[in-house]
């Protein structure tokens, strides 16, 4: 996971925004509380995202906590709920093989920063994997078909998407309602496809300096470190069925007090995020900054 | 049942403007358009169906309370419902027939080996096998398999609608503008995607995880 997705800020008011931070710090107070603090750093929208949606049809409480970003005011955050327990272990499990692929990519030198990580991360690693052992195995498994996707120069989009939509496809195995189940596998099917080929997007220009291999180079013919105009085209159209087919799949289910805050995503920012990545002007913010968000990005 | 107004998303309240157009909403929601070769196709023609019969229950109970009322039954006509996914052709190939069957059955595992059976690629494969990836997900692939159909056979309703259909731009909520990512920062959408690079990068007081 990426870190990729967040609400269209500007569609929400204030309360709503508030919503969204409160599920932030909700998994960030349960990652640390299960996982220890280096699982802290694991945090991102991405998860936040998961921890939402594994919390639909679940009420949702709010408590008022400090933390160590908060420590004279505290902020409301979502109280602790099975959802988020199993997000926060699934954002550990997926964080610890995306360390470990990084390891793999790089150096010893290089790789240092990774190999840091992955020692801080051993414990809670090892928690996560006993409370959602089957999603391990998933990763693991899913995580090598897409090392061999690369190394096999697949030129085929969907083909090269697949390990990674289907991964994220697991984590509805958790619902234990088989309609419900049905709807979230659709969803993140198409949630995994989506990002890993805005990742490819994003990556692009490195990629083709580094000679890493990026599916969208295989799949165009592409020479140069740029994604021609048509080719942006296209690949917008393809990222546009799959926010499609997620938004028809969230349709079926219902989002309660959360709404706002998803049907702007779906709806909205994934398409604001795609465009903004295709057309170069993205950058990943690293962290929530409250204030900025609140005001409504009306600047 | 449950209670009509739930399903509806309104107030017994509701005057019957709002009824009728809560109602349209959510046909246009979950309208078969949006929901083409898709696999929730099933569970989007049940909400069709409670919703359906949800508009028609409350039109009953009106019109049974309020008897200058009468003309309201109408509306039932104009409801949304489902032919059926499966508006296909038949094949004069009786392997492409199979398919065809195994497609509706659901059963796309099957559909898909037998595509990798046939030994001629013509336009009625490529158009299966544009049904087959959209249902896996595989948009990609499937664009250009309904592309391959349609350049093979460019008179044919089907194939051409499949592609329609994909290119269809889906639901969007009232108050939500229908747009692509490439779309996306047009107009007066530009500030909105320069909010993207910059978002919660800037700003005082932080969260620093």
């Amino acid at each position: 996971m990426f870190g990729y997705i967040r609400p269209a800020a500007h569609r929400l008011s204030g309360e709503e925004n508030e919503r969204f931070h409160a599920a932030y710090c909700g998994l960030c107070h349960t990652l640390g509380r299960r996982y220890g603090f280096a699982a802290r750093f694991l945090l991102n929208f991405d998860f936040t995202f998961l921890a939402i949606l594994l919390s639909l049809g679940t009420q949702t409480s709010c408590v008022c906590r400090r933390c160590i970003a908060h420590p004279c005011r505290g902020c409301g955050t979502i109280a602790a709920s099975a959802a988020l327990d199993a997000a926060a272990a699934q954002s550990v499990v997926l964080s610890w093989w995306q360390i470990q692929d990084h390891i793999a990519d790089h150096g010893f030198w290089s790789g240092l920063k990774y190999r840091l990580a992955a020692l801080l991360l051993r414990g809670a690693y090892r928690k996560a994997r006993a409370d959602a052992s089957d999603f391990d195995m998933t990763v693991r498994q899913r995580l090598h078909e897409l090392s061999e996707r690369e190394r096999e120069q697949c030129a085929s989009l969907d083909a090269a998407a697949e390990p990674f939509a289907v991964l994220l496809s697991e984590v509805a195995s958790t619902q234990s309602d088989e309609t419900k189940r049905r709807i979230y596998r659709q969803l993140f099917y198409h949630l995994g496809r989506w990002i890993y080929l805005v990742d490819a997007a994003d990556d692009f220009r490195d990629d083709a300096r580094n000679g890493n291999y990026n599916p969208l180079r295989c799949r165009y013919s592409i020479d140069g470190d740029t994604l021609p105009d048509a080719v942006r085209l296209e690949l917008g159209e393809t990222l546009d069925a799959s926010i499609r087919q997620m938004a028809g799949a969230y349709a079926l289910l219902d989002a309660g007090e959360w709404t706002s805050v998803l049907d702007s995503i779906f709806y909205d920012s994934l398409y604001g995020i795609g465009g903004a990545v295709l057309k170069g002007i993205y950058r990943k913010p690293s962290r929530f900054r409250r204030d900025r968000t609140t005001e409504g990005e009306t600047a | 049942m449950s209670d009509p107004y739930k399903v509806l998303n309104v107030s017994p309240n509701a005057s019957d403007d709002e009824i009728k157009h809560a109602y349209r909403e959510l046909a246009r929601k979950y309208h078969p358009d949006n929901y083409h070769d898709n696999p929730l196709a099933d569970l989007a023609q049940e909400k069709m169906k409670e919703i359906n019969e949800a508009y028609e229950q409350v039109q009953r109970q009106r019109k049974a309370r309020s008897s200058y009322d009468a003309q309201r039954g109408s509306y039932s006509q104009s409801s949304y419902s489902y032919g059926g996914a499966s508006g296909q052709a038949d094949s004069s190939d009786p392997l492409l027939q199979q398919v065809r069957a195994a497609i509706n059955s659901g059963d796309i595992t099957r559909a898909e080996r037998l595509l990798n059976e046939a030994q001629a690629h013509g336009a009625e494969w490529n158009f299966l096998m544009g049904v087959v990836c959209t249902r896996r997900g595989w948009m990609d692939e499937a664009k250009q398999y309904f592309q391959n159909a349609c350049r093979m056979d460019p008179n044919n309703a089907e194939y051409r609608q499949a592609l329609q259909m994909f290119n269809n731009s889906g639901y969007q909520p009232a108050g939500f503008r229908s747009f692509g990512s490439m779309t996306y920062g047009s107009d007066d959408c530009l500030r909105m995607c320069a909010a993207w690079s910059c978002c919660m990068l800037s700003g005082g007081r932080c969260c620093i995880f």
